[in-house]
């Protein structure tokens, strides 16, 4: 219970200093709601937002299975069976699973590691309401009558202009690629979470294992989705503005997409099921009452997923002409995914005899999990065979395979969440009688559904037909595929009956209801939004099991740190990323509007550029700046120390590599190098495999492109020279420094324009990429500018205190990335000045 | 739009005409059992481990995890290899055949560096001799598949693929386009019809050919209504227009199908197509000709059927 020291007040510790610990983190009432930033209220936006997705991309699926119950079937025509089946795969993919996923992670997070919130809420509020405004674009494309009908995988050219004229395309691409700002926002705010805010003691090695299973999955995602934005970002370019990136005719190559959409599209597949395996493996100990059996396999295991999944995407790509050679290593590379698939199954098999299980409800959904994810993982073995895979790709045994494996491996385990952390939500226990009608319901569904499917597609019929000819052997498999959907959904309507009878009606939940040793269940439900009175240090990986004095206090009597600070601020303790050991206090924001205003701004932005209103797009984009300049406009808060109890006086805020404002842009530059990577990949993959087209392009003027490259270095040297000179707190360097540093940027983007002055991007792929390379970093220098000019005023306007140089400690790593992004395009445009590219 | 097309070739990988789709067969029904197998190992641990009572072990995770799929893999993989190899190996194609997907249809040429025989909707493949079929798109991507015959490539705009089939047995066997390329996708399939080697190069030999001539009155008025309703912009009907827009029509009264696989070939439905293709075929680009009186329609009918 300090004041700050000296005037200007740079504590931040005025802001709710009138009102109580509980008022300080109470969630707004009324519409104001939405100006929410906690993470339990945004993870359950996600949660049920996404589920709201999942019941209509299910309906969808019950229209398909509908049209498709005898041959010849009339009942939707073939436009609108190709919309259906397209919106069933984007809604499932992009805006139920990995949202819904991200949304259980963002609500048990910091429940689970003891932090009160995640580090950054309102950008947790942003994602949210770029999800929500991106899937209601996607949504909406059906009251236009354009709703996309070419797949949710968009193969070109029929997604280009010439072959699907309209706006159905731009609706999925432009409402995509705005929902996938919340999954990376996701990612950079979970890896920071998990590394820099946890319990005072939780060193990596005690952390839950679903904390490991979301760090790898936040991880993947931040590289994973940048190739799909960067391909959808060039075919929204080429649909819009004509640049060529996939015109065969003018050097590019249908191709390239593919490759771009499958660099995401099979990280995708391990980002959906990681989380839920994370799950299960949080789950099944519960209910064997003891700890996951080699927990260390297990991590090494979903790491070593993390990597592998990214060297398996052209087995989607098996019938495309690939090499040869090119087949047999993606083969062996697809089947090698088996081993830390094994290692994880054999882990939960491996608990569950070390126990006594208790066949509860989420323990039945975990036995589905097991059965049916073996069968989806054993038929994909097969498909990883090439031979098999020019039979079976394409047709029904595929769709049976990936059923099985999103399903069994995503839904089952889903399902059987909501059941084990339903008393976090409505603070009451769901029904075990009618839980085991579920199961039933669905796990016969399922399996009637779709393990017929292996034989139709064996059979012969091919995927994504609205219709088939009777006579061929598939009639009476589809009758009973589509039979078998009846049941599955049923059984997805009794849980959804389930819930809501039991918000009202279920009995009470008790305290740790189940007996987990997860720190998530300590307080009853439902926890309080503070989630934490006092931050209890821990030392096991099972805390509620080990550590006896949790359980046996109230949970607001439980010792622990930051029980007695009274900044009128919201507060939770910052970590050492590897050891746990309590670092600093971390400053959390309050509820507040901007970052929805933000969203809105950019919702604008994008609806805009679908009606053509483009003047509109532009209002958008300025809006969201100025939403952002506010959000970063707000005092520093660092430099002053508080007692923390059990012995740690602890700063507000470290200036380091540690602190969570580092670590978050260390996440960021992954997400913006990954990008920058897809860009360079196509443009030396079309080098590559369009030699005649590249010889053709005009070259870069390559004295001005090392110019360039040189004003590239010298932006990471004044980034750095910032960092040295804000840290030594000599203000008055600092901003002439920070204003070289965006002098520079400036001069670096122009100078990498100006050498590609020859090459025109309207005549050849290659050229168009080269352009494309040129417009990306300059959006990131443009951001550096953005960043150095915005951190000068605040220093000229004295919102930033002595020791508060955190901001310009990031410039030079923001600098220093930009920088070699500037480099390596440098190098590139004199290669192909000297070399023949572009 | 049902179909009334009731005998078709087999479109199944289990009725083997093809060599690729032997070996795959037999590659396919040992990873089936193999894996039911493993399902079943896997399921009979967990049954044992609910038992268990506290028996867990390191060694499980690294045998079960580990050593045992490491195993089992390599033996898959060594096999998938040899096979892969004895289907995609290097072969001198006896002949060559040229394959454009287009929406929804496919444009055929034999030997497309010689005499380069045009055709359409229709595929014949000498029994027992390797066929290089290069595959090409004109417009978005499409998929080339015969189940019995085996193997599947795609037809990529700009690109050129090529598959090399053998066929092993006579008969009528049903393609499919197995990549999704537009509103009639599942509109688009076509026959591989397999004959004898003599009868291959008599087809072919008539395919060099110009069209039958019309031999009634009626067939001779078709072939005016033909020329007059300016069905030569689009159609060729080799002696009488060279247009390339549509498919060929020089032997059409040959072929078993009509609109790509879809029906059967016969008078009603060759009448029905000419007077609303935009029912039996949505997305063709042809215009209907519901204008013909009655008379020239059959007349035309009359014609087409007689080109053979």
């Amino acid at each position: 219970m300090t004041v700050a020291e000296t005037p200007p007040d740079y504590s931040g510790a005025h802001k709710g200093e009138d009102k109580t610990f509980e008022g300080v983190w109470d969630t707004p009432k009324g519409l104001r709601v939405l100006s929410s930033v906690s993470h339990r209220v945004v993870g359950r936006r996600f949660i049920y937002t996404g589920f709201a997705f999942f019941l209509i991309a299910g309906f969808l699926a019950l229209l398909v299975r509908t049209q498709l119950i005898v041959p010849g079937n009339t009942f939707l025509d073939l436009e609108t069976y190709n919309q259906v089946f397209t919106m069933h795969g984007t809604l499932m993919m992009f805006l139920f699973a990995i949202p819904i996923l991200e949304g259980f992670a963002v609500y048990l997070i910091p429940l689970m590691l003891g932090a009160r919130d995640l580090i950054f809420p309102r950008l947790g509020q942003f994602g949210y309401y770029c999800y929500l405004f991106g899937g209601i674009i996607v949504l909406s494309s059906f009251l236009f009558d354009a709703a996309p009908d070419g797949g949710w995988f968009m193969y070109v050219p029929l997604s280009t202009q010439a072959h699907t004229p309209g706006l159905s395309a731009d609706f999925w691409l432009i409402g995509i690629t705005f929902a996938e700002i919340a999954s990376v926002t996701a990612a950079v705010e979970l890896i920071t979470a998990i590394l820099c805010a946890r319990a005072p003691g939780m060193s990596l090695t005690k952390m839950p294992i679903f904390a490991w299973y979301i760090l790898i999955t936040a991880f993947m995602i931040a590289i994973g989705f940048p190739p799909l934005i960067i391909g959808s970002i060039l075919l929204e370019a080429e649909r819009l503005l004509g640049l060529p990136f996939f015109d065969p005719t003018l050097g590019g190559d249908p191709l390239l997409w593919q490759h771009l959409f499958w660099l995401f599209g099979h990280p995708e597949v391990y980002i959906i099921f990681l989380p839920a395996a994370g799950m299960v493996a949080t789950m099944l100990p519960t209910f064997v009452g003891k700890p996951l059996f080699g927990y260390g396999f297990a991590v090494a295991a979903v790491v070593s997923m993390g990597f592998i999944s990214f060297g398996l995407w052209a087995h989607h790509m098996f019938a495309t002409g690939l090499p040869i050679l090119s087949l047999s290593l993606f083969s062996a590379a697809s089947t090698m995914v088996t081993v830390p698939t094994g290692i994880q199954i054999f882990c939960l098999i491996a608990t569950l005899a070390s126990g006594r299980p208790r066949l509860t409800v989420p323990m039945l959904f975990i036995l589905g999990f097991l059965s049916i994810f073996v069968i989806g993982g054993l038929t994909g073995v097969m498909l990883a065979s090439v031979p098999f895979n020019w039979q079976a790709h394409d047709s029904y045994f595929v769709v049976a395979h990936l059923h099985y494996v999103l399903i069994g491996g995503m839904v089952f385990p889903l399902i059987g969440a909501f059941y084990y952390w339903a008393p976090h939500f409505t603070g009451r226990m769901m029904s075990e009688r009618l839980g085991r009608w579920v199961f039933g319901l669905m796990f016969v569904g399922f399996n009637v559904t779709f393990l017929l499917m292996h034989i139709t597609g064996l059979r012969g019929m091919p995927r994504r037909v609205a219709t088939y000819p009777e006579g061929l052997g598939w009639d009476r498999l589809n009758m009973l595929s589509s039979i078998g959907s009846y049941i599955l959904a049923a059984g997805i309507v009794l849980f959804v009956y389930d819930f809501f009878r039991s918000r009202r009606h279920g009995p009470i939940a008790p305290r740790n209801p189940w007996g987990a040793g997860t720190l998530e269940w300590l307080y009853p439900p439902v926890a309080p939004g503070f989630n934490f009175h006092a931050i209890p240090p821990v030392h096991s990986r099972e805390p509620l099991w080990d550590q006896p004095d949790l359980l046996e206090a109230e949970a607001h009597e439980v010792e622990g740190v930051m029980h007695g600070l009274r900044d009128g601020r919201r507060e939770t303790v910052g970590c050492d990323p590897v050891s746990g050991a309590p670092l600093y206090i971390l400053r959390l924001p309050h509820p507040t509007w901007v970052p929805m205003i933000a969203a809105l701004g950019m919702a604008l932005l994008f609806g805009a550029t679908l009606a053509s209103a483009y003047w509109l797009s532009g209002v958008g984009a300025v809006i969201a700046l100025a939403a952002f300049a506010v959000w970063a406009w707000e005092p520093s808060d660092s430099g002053v120390t508080r007692d923390a109890g059990m012995g740690h006086d602890l700063p507000v805020n470290v200036v380091d590599r540690r602190s969570h404002m580092h670590v978050a842009l260390v996440g960021t530059m992954l997400v913006l190098m990954a990008l920058f990577a897809s860009l360079v990949f196509g443009l030396l993959y079309l080098w590559n495999i369009r030699p005649d087209a590249a010889a053709a392009v005009a070259r870069p003027e390559a004295l001005t492109a090392g110019l360039g490259g040189l004003c590239g270095l010298g932006v990471a040297l004044a980034g750095q020279m910032t960092r040295r000179a804000a840290l030594a707190d000599r203000f008055g360097i600092t901003t002439v420094l920070s204003l070289l540093t965006a002098a520079l940027a400036i001069a670096a983007a122009g100078l990498l324009g100006l050498s590609l002055g020859p090459v025109d991007p309207w005549v050849s792929a290659l050229g168009a990429t080269l352009w494309a390379i040129v417009a990306f970093t300059g959006l990131v220098l443009f951001a550096l500018v953005f960043w150095a000019l915005f951190n000068a005023a605040r220093r000229t306007a004295r919102r930033v205190g002595p020791g508060q140089s955190m901001p310009d400690f990031n410039l030079a790593t923001l600098a220093k990335g930009a920088g070699l992004m500037v480099v390596v395009a440098a190098a590139l445009f004199v290669a192909g000045a000297y070399g023949g590219v572009g | 739009m049902e179909s009334t097309l009731n005998v078709f070739g087999s479109q199944d990988t289990s009725r083997i005409a093809g060599l690729a789709a032997g070996e795959t067969l037999w590659l396919t029904i040992a990873m089936s059992v193999a894996g039911a197998v493993i399902f079943v190992i896997v399921m009979g641990l967990v049954a044992l481990a609910w038992r268990g009572r506290g028996t867990a072990r390191a060694w499980w995770i690294i045998g079960g995890g580990v050593v045992f799929p490491v195993v089992v893999l390599a033996l898959l993989f060594t096999v998938s290899t040899l096979v892969l190899r004895s289907i995609a190996g290097p072969v001198a194609p006896a002949h060559v055949i040229e394959v454009t997907g287009k929406q929804f249809w496919w444009n055929v040429i034999y030997d497309p560096d010689g005499r380069a025989l045009r055709d359409a909707n229709e595929i014949v493949l000498p029994l027992g001799e390797p066929v290089e079929i290069r595959l090409k798109s004109s417009d978005v991507i499409h998929s080339f598949w015969v189940p019995s015959i085996g193997g599947k490539m795609d037809m990529i705009p700009g690109r050129v693929n090529r598959l090399t089939v053998t066929a092993t047995r006579e008969g009528r066997f049903r393609g499919q386009c197995a990549e999704f390329c537009g509103l009639a996708h599942p509109l688009m399939a076509f026959e591989a019809v397999v004959l004898p080697h003599d009868e291959f190069d008599a087809f072919l030999t008539d395919l060099d050919g110009d069209a039958s001539d019309a031999v009634t009155p009626q067939q001779r008025r078709g072939a005016e209504v033909f020329r007059e309703n300016g069905c030569i912009a689009c159609h060729r009907v080799a002696g009488l227009s060279e247009a390339q827009i549509g498919p060929d029509l020089t032997r059409i009264g040959q072929r078993a199908t009509l609109g790509a696989g879809m029906w059967d070939m016969n008078t009603g439905n060759l009448a029905g197509w000419i007077v609303d293709v935009g029912d039996m075929k949505p997305g063709a680009e042809m215009p209907s000709y519901n204008q013909l009186s009655g008379p020239d329609l059959r007349a035309l009918v009359a014609w087409l059927e007689g080109l053979t």
